[in-house]
C-alpha cells in the first residue's frame, strides 16, 4: 500500500504535468487537461482516504450511545424552565405591545367598587354572584376577573384622549389602549378543567371611532398573529352588565391544535364599553367610544400543549415544570 | 335551562329547508350559547301504543300474564308486574330490541319469567324516562287522537324532540327568554320573522272578597290572585299526560294536575306561579293576603317538611298576620294542595329580586320559579301566567283580585340610524332596523323613536336597542375591520421588562424552576415558618382551611414545593415564583386597598453561600454594582439568624440567607435550604439608569499569580478582597481578583488563597514589575491583616 509521502510527492508531480500544456497542440489540449484533471482527482481522494485511515488509527472506539466514557462521571446539564402560563402571557403581551397596546399590572387584592360598581353592576344584583368572588374580613376581593383594573386602566389613561384634542387626527389620535394581564380567584372547587385561581387578560381601547367591527378585526388579528395562522372568528351573544353590546368571542380552531375547520373555540368574552363605565372613569360617552374584553390564559396554555389537568399550573411539582 | 325544539316550533314558522343543526347554530351565535343538545329522535322508537287484550293474574306471584294487541294479527304475551295492569287497557310497550329511554344501555328482548315467555315489556313513567312514578305501567287514555294498537309512542306524545340546554348565564338579564313563548320570539327575530303572540285566554272575571296588603312597594310590584272550586285534585290523575311530556322535557316532574298547570304556564310564559288550598288559608287569617317581610324570629314550615328560620330579608306571604308561604320560593305546609281541596287560590305576583336572591343563597332553594323570579320578571306577566293557566285548569270564571302598587310606564328611546352605525361599524337602512325591532315586540315611529314592550325589562338606553339590531341581524355579518393608529410606541412597564428578565437569568442562566403557587395559604403553615396569620387578610368564605389566609411571602409555599419535589425524589433543584403579597400592616393605598407587593423568592438546596452566590449573580446580571451585605440584625423570621444577610443599596431590597433549622423541621424538610427574597419595586429603584460600562483592556500578556493569605479567622473576606483590589488599582493596570478557597484548619487562622491576574495597559510587564507589585502586597498584608503570603 502507497504511504501519505508517496501520494503527496505523485500530486505534486502530476502539478508539474500541466505545464506541459503549451507544447501541445491547440486541438489536443482539452483532451490532455481532461486526462490530467481526472488523474488529480483520483489521487487527491487517494490521498483523503489514507489520511482518514491514519487518524483513525489514531483514535480509540467509543460507544456512541452511551451517557459517558466509561469511569467518567456523567455530564448534566439541568434544565431551567419558565412557568408555561408566564412565558405564554409574555408572547402574548409581545403581540399586544407589538399592535401598540400598554400594559398595565393588575392586583391580587381589590374592592367592590372596582370589582362590580365601576363596572355597571347595580348593587346587590344577581349578575354579581355569577362570579364566585372570595371576600376577606374586611369585605376586600380577590379578583374574579381582571375587568376589575378597568377603571384604573381609563383614569390612568384618560390624558392620552386629551393629549391630541384640537391638533390631533381625530382618526388615528387620541386613544386608549392597553391590556392588563392578572391573577383571578373564583370560589368553585378544583378539578381537571377547573380552577380556583387563574390568569386572564384584560384589554380596553377608547377613541372617538371605536366601533364593534373594529373590536372584531383586533380579535382576528391578535390571535391570527398568536397563532401564526390567519383564522376565523364567530361571535356568541354574551350579557356582561359593563359592556354593551356584549358578546363571547369564538375562533376557529387553529391548525396546529388540529382544526380541520370545523371546531370552535371560545376565547374571550368582550362588547363596547357600557356609557355608564366611561362616565365613571370621567370620560365622555358621547365624544368617545371604547371596547373590552377578558379572556382565560390558563386554557390557551392547555390547548397548546395540550394538558388535561389544570390543578398542574399551580402543582409546583418539577415533573411537571421540567416540560417547559 | 332546557328548552324543546317541537314547542319553539309550534310559535315560529321555520323553513323548511333550515336544518336543526342550522337552527341551533343560529340560535347559539344570535341568541343564548347551547351548551348541548339532547337528540330524542332515536330514544323512542321502538315504543309503541298497545292494548292489553287478557290479562290474568300468575298464581304465586304478584306477576300478571298479558296478552296484548300491537296492531298485528297475532297477540304478544307480556309478563307484567305492576299493579294496575288489567285487561281493556292502553298502555306502552317497549318491543324486544329496543332500548329503555331510562337506560340506552339496556336493549330489551324476550325472556323466560317463571318460566312464561315474556315480549319486552309494558312501561312505567320511570322506565321510559318521563317522570318519577313507577307505582304502575303509564295507562293512554284511549279517546286520545292517534291512539290505537301499533301506534307509535312517540309520534302520540310528541316525543320526536330535540331539547336544548341552554347556557342561563348569558340570559341574567333576559327574563322573558326563560319562558318558551319568549325564547320562540327571539327565534323568530333571528329568522327575520314577525313574531305572532299567543293570545291571552279571556276569563270572567268576578269580584273577589279577597283584600291584598302590600306592605312595601319595593317588594311586590303586583300581586294577583284568582279563586276557582275545583272537583279533583291529586290521586285521580287516571292517563298519562302531555302536562308531564311537557315538564319532563324541561327536566321537571309531574305533581297532580294544578300543580302540573302552574308549572307548564311558569315554562310556557317565564311566570311563576302558586296554588293555595284556599279554604285552608281562609281558615288561618280570613280572606286578607298579605306580602311583608319576615319578622325576626318567625318560623315557617314548607311544603317539603323542612321547618326554616326566617331572616328579615325573606318575603313570606301571609294569611291575616300569618306567614303561609316564603315568597318566590317555595308555598307552606298548612296551605298546601291534598286530595280534599275544594277551592284553590292561585297566585301570580312578582317579588324583589334582590330579596329572593338573598332567600335563595340563605336558604339553598334552587327552584325553577325562583330561577326565574330573580331574574326580575315584568309585571305585566302575572296577567299572561294567571289566565293561561286559569284556562288550562278549564276555569272560565274565577274570583281575581288584581293589586299593583304603580302602573308600568313604556320606555321610550329616541335615536338614530347613525347611533347605531357607528357604533356597530355597519350600514343599516332605517326600514331593515325597524322591521328588525318590530318583529320581537318593539313599537318604532319615525327616525327614530323606540317605544319597547312591557317584557323587555333589560332595556334603558341607546346602546340596549343597538345591541338587538346588531344581534338579530347577526353579529357575525359585521365585517372586522382595525381601527387606525397613530406611529406611537408602546412601552412595556418597567416592572414587566424586570420581571421578563429576571426570568431569562433564573431559567436560561442559573437554570432554576419558575413555578406558580397559590396565593391563598393555610394559617397552619404561617404558624409553622414563624409567620403571624393575623397580619394577612383573611378569606371568610374561603374553600378549605389551608385556603384561608392571603399570603404575606412567597417563600413559605416554595419551602412546601421543595420538600414534595425532595419526596418525589428530585434533588440540586432550585425554585422560584414572582408574585404578590400583602401585609395587613403596610395598611392601604390612596383607593383604600390593600398595598400590594410584588416579590421573588428564589429557593436553592444549600447553605448561605449558595444561595449567596445565586443572589450575586442575579443582581450582577441586571447591573446592580453597588449593594452590601449586611447581617439581619432584626428577627429575621424564617430566616436563619446570624446566616442570613439583607442586601441593600441604598435601601434594604432583600434578602438572603439560610431556612432556620426549627422551620425546616417543622416542615419536614431535611435538606438544608436556603432562600433570596427581593422585592420588586425596591429592585426597580435600584437599577443602574445608564447601563454603560467601564470597560479596558490590556493588548499585552496578563500576569496569574495564585496567592494564599494567613490570616486571623476573626478578618472579614470582604476586608481582605477590598485591600487587594485597593492594591492593585493603579492607573496603568488592568486587573482582576478572584477567590480560590478558603482553608481553615486551626481555630484562630485561616488560609484565604486568590488569583491575582494583571497586566498594564501600556506594555510588557517587567520581572522587575511584578516583583514590585506583589511586594506591595505582601506588605499590605502584613501591615493591614499582620498576615503573611505563605
Amino acid at each position: 500500500m502507497q504511504n501519505i509521502e508517496e501520494v503527496k510527492e505523485q500530486l505534486k508531480n502530476l502539478n508539474l504535468e500541466y505545464r506541459k500544456i503549451r507544447d501541445i497542440a491547440k486541438e489536443q489540449r482539452k483532451e490532455f487537461g481532461q486526462k490530467l484533471n481526472q488523474k488529480r482527482k483520483e489521487l487527491e481522494q487517494r490521498l483523503a482516504e489514507l489520511v482518514a485511515a491514519q487518524e483513525s488509527g489514531e483514535v480509540e472506539e467509543i460507544d456512541l450511545t452511551a451517557p459517558s466514557m466509561p469511569n467518567k462521571e456523567i455530564p448534566e446539564i439541568k434544565r431551567g424552565t419558565k412557568h408555561p402560563l408566564m412565558a405564554e402571557l409574555d408572547t402574548l403581551l409581545d403581540i399586544y405591545s407589538q399592535m401598540g397596546f400598554d400594559i398595565m399590572e393588575a392586583r391580587q387584592l381589590d374592592d367592590e367598587f372596582h370589582m362590580f360598581d365601576s363596572l355597571n353592576f347595580p348593587k346587590n344584583h344577581p349578575a354579581r354572584d355569577g362570579y364566585d368572588t372570595f371576600r376577606t374580613e374586611e369585605g376586600f376581593i380577590p379578583p374574579a376577573h381582571t375587568s376589575t383594573m378597568q377603571y384604573r386602566a381609563l383614569t390612568k389613561y384618560k390624558f392620552r384622549l386629551d393629549e391630541v384634542e384640537g391638533g390631533g387626527i381625530e382618526n388615528s389620535a387620541g386613544q386608549i389602549a392597553v391590556v392588563i394581564p392578572g391573577r383571578v380567584f373564583r370560589n368553585e372547587d378544583a378539578d381537571a378543567t377547573h380552577e380556583h385561581t387563574f390568569y386572564q387578560c384584560e384589554g380596553i381601547f377608547v377613541s372617538r371611532t371605536a366601533n364593534f367591527s373594529q373590536m372584531l378585526g383586533v380579535f382576528k388579528n391578535l390571535f391570527s398573529e398568536y397563532y401564526a395562522e390567519d383564522l376565523n372568528i364567530k361571535t356568541q351573544p354574551g350579557y356582561f352588565p359593563f359592556t354593551e353590546p356584549s358578546i363571547e368571542l369564538l375562533i376557529e380552531k387553529p391548525k396546529s391544535l388540529g382544526g380541520k375547520g370545523d371546531g370552535w373555540l371560545e376565547v374571550l368574552g368582550c362588547g363596547m364599553i357600557h356609557p355608564n363605565v366611561l362616565k365613571t372613569a370621567g370620560i365622555d360617552p358621547e365624544k368617545y367610544k371604547g371596547f373590552a374584553w377578558g379572556g382565560g390564559i390558563d386554557r390557551l396554555v392547555m390547548l397548546k400543549y395540550g394538558l388535561t389537568d389544570i390543578r398542574y399550573f399551580e402543582s409546583g411539582k418539577l415533573e411537571f415544570l421540567e416540560e417547559f | 335551562m332546557k328548552v324543546s325544539l317541537n314547542e319553539i316550533k309550534k310559535l315560529v314558522n321555520i323553513p323548511e329547508k333550515m336544518s336543526t343543526e342550522e337552527l341551533i347554530k343560529l340560535i347559539g351565535s344570535r341568541l343564548v350559547e347551547v351548551e348541548g343538545k339532547d337528540d330524542w329522535s332515536e330514544k323512542y322508537r321502538g315504543i309503541l301504543i298497545v292494548k292489553v287484550e287478557k290479562c290474568e293474574e300468575i298464581p304465586d306471584t304478584h306477576l300478571h300474564l298479558c296478552q296484548i294487541n300491537v296492531g298485528k294479527k297475532e297477540l304478544v304475551q307480556v309478563v307484567c308486574g305492576a299493579p294496575n295492569v288489567r285487561g281493556g287497557m292502553f298502555a306502552a310497550w317497549v318491543a324486544p330490541g329496543a332500548k329503555l329511554p331510562a337506560d340506552p344501555s339496556f336493549t330489551l328482548g324476550v325472556r323466560k319469567l317463571r318460566g312464561y315467555e315474556s315480549n319486552g315489556m309494558l312501561a312505567a313513567e320511570d322506565e321510559l324516562g318521563l317522570g318519577a312514578g313507577h307505582d304502575g305501567i303509564i295507562e293512554i287514555d284511549p279517546e286520545r287522537v292517534g291512539v290505537k294498537p301499533g301506534a307509535s309512542f312517540a309520534e302520540v306524545f310528541d316525543l320526536d324532540d330535540v331539547i336544548l340546554d341552554i347556557e342561563n348565564k348569558s340570559l341574567t338579564h333576559r327574563p322573558d327568554c326563560f319562558g318558551i313563548i319568549g325564547f320562540a320570539r327571539e327565534v323568530a327575530g333571528i329568522l327575520g320573522e314577525k313574531f305572532i303572540e299567543p293570545k291571552i285566554p279571556e276569563i270572567a272575571a268576578k269580584k273577589s272578597k279577597i283584600k291584598v296588603k302590600i306592605e312595601d312597594a319595593e317588594l311586590c310590584k303586583r300581586y294577583e290572585c284568582a279563586v276557582f272550586e275545583v272537583d279533583n285534585t291529586l290521586g285521580n290523575e287516571k292517563y298519562f299526560s302531555d302536562d308531564a311530556v311537557f315538564l319532563a322535557k324541561a327536566g321537571m316532574r309531574s305533581v297532580s294536575e294544578i300543580v302540573d298547570a302552574t308549572n307548564v304556564v311558569m315554562l310556557m310564559t317565564g311566570q311563576p306561579l302558586h296554588a293555595f288550598d284556599y279554604d285552608k288559608f281562609v281558615k288561618i287569617g280570613g280572606e286578607n293576603v298579605g306580602v311583608r317581610t319576615a319578622k325576626k324570629g318567625e318560623k315557617l314550615t314548607l311544603l317539603d317538611d323542612s321547618e326554616i328560620n326566617l331572616t328579615e330579608n325573606d318575603i313570606v306571604i301571609t294569611s291575616g298576620e300569618t306567614a303561609v308561604a316564603l315568597a318566590g320560593a317555595m308555598g307552606g305546609k298548612s296551605t298546601e294542595i291534598d286530595a280534599e281541596t275544594k277551592n284553590v287560590m292561585l297566585e301570580a305576583a312578582t317579588f324583589s329580586l334582590y330579596n329572593l336572591r338573598k332567600t335563595q343563597m340563605d336558604h339553598g332553594i334552587f327552584s325553577e320559579a325562583i330561577t326565574r323570579f330573580t331574574k326580575g320578571q315584568p309585571k305585566s306577566g302575572t296577567e299572561v301566567g294567571l289566565r293561561m293557566a286559569l284556562a288550562k285548569l278549564g276555569v272560565s270564571e274565577s274570583e281575581i283580585q288584581d293589586c299593583q302598587v304603580e302602573k308600568d310606564e313604556k320606555i321610550t328611546i329616541k335615536l338614530s340610524i347613525k347611533d347605531i352605525n357607528s357604533l356597530l361599524g355597519t350600514d343599516y337602512d332605517l326600514g331593515t332596523v325597524k322591521q328588525t325591532l318590530e318583529n320581537v315586540g318593539f313599537k318604532t315611529k319615525g327616525n327614530l323613536e323606540v317605544v319597547t314592550p312591557d317584557w323587555r325589562t333589560d332595556i334603558h338606553i341607546r346602546e340596549d336597542i343597538i345591541e338587538e339590531v346588531g344581534r338579530l341581524l347577526g353579529f357575525d355579518n359585521i365585517m372586522p375591520t382595525l381601527p387606525l393608529r397613530p406611529f406611537i410606541g408602546a412601552r412595556k412597564p418597567e416592572l414587566r421588562i424586570l420581571k421578563t428578565r429576571i426570568r431569562e437569568i433564573l431559567s436560561d442562566q442559573l437554570r432554576a424552576n419558575e413555578l406558580l403557587t397559590y396565593s391563598f395559604v393555610s394559617e397552619r403553615l404561617q404558624k409553622k415558618v414563624g409567620e403571624n396569620p393575623e397580619n394577612s387578610y383573611k378569606i371568610v368564605n374561603s374553600i378549605s382551611p389551608e385556603l384561608q389566609r392571603f399570603r404575606q411571602s412567597i417563600t413559605p409555599s416554595l419551602l412546601v414545593k421543595a420538600r414534595d419535589n425532595l419526596k418525589y425524589g428530585y434533588n440540586g433543584f432550585s425554585l422560584y415564583e414572582i408574585n404578590q403579597v400583602a401585609r395587613k400592616n403596610d395598611g392601604l393605598d390612596e383607593d383604600g386597598v390593600p398595598i400590594i407587593r410584588e416579590e421573588l423568592s428564589f429557593l436553592v438546596l444549600g447553605d448561605y453561600y449558595r444561595a449567596k452566590a445565586g443572589a450575586e449573580f442575579l443582581l450582577n446580571r441586571l447591573g446592580v454594582s453597588d449593594y452590601t451585605l449586611n447581617a439581619a440584625e432584626k428577627s429575621p423570621g424564617y430566616f436563619e439568624i446570624k446566616h442570613s444577610a439583607d442586601i441593600a443599596t441604598e435601601k434594604v431590597i432583600g434578602r438572603v440567607g439560610e431556612i432556620k433549622r426549627s422551620v425546616l423541621r417543622e416542615l419536614k424538610i431535611d435538606a438544608p435550604v436556603a432562600v433570596i427574597e427581593i422585592g420588586m419595586e425596591k429592585l426597580l429603584g435600584a437599577l443602574p439608569k445608564s447601563e454603560k460600562k467601564n470597560l479596558e483592556f490590556s493588548k499585552f500578556p496578563a500576569v496569574v499569580r495564585d496567592i494564599t493569605i494567613r490570616v486571623s479567622s476573626e478578618l472579614s473576606y470582604q476586608n481582605i478582597f477590598t485591600k487587594l483590589n485597593e492594591a492593585l488599582a493603579t492607573k496603568e493596570l488592568v486587573f482582576s481578583v478572584r477567590p480560590l478557597s478558603i482553608y481553615q484548619r486551626e481555630l484562630k487562622m485561616k488560609n484565604v488563597s486568590f488569583r491575582l491576574t494583571f497586566a498594564d495597559k501600556n506594555g510588557t510587564l517587567t520581572e522587575k514589575e511584578i516583583f514590585d507589585i506583589m511586594a506591595s502586597i505582601k506588605n499590605i498584608v502584613k501591615r493591614e491583616f499582620s498576615g503573611e503570603i505563605i
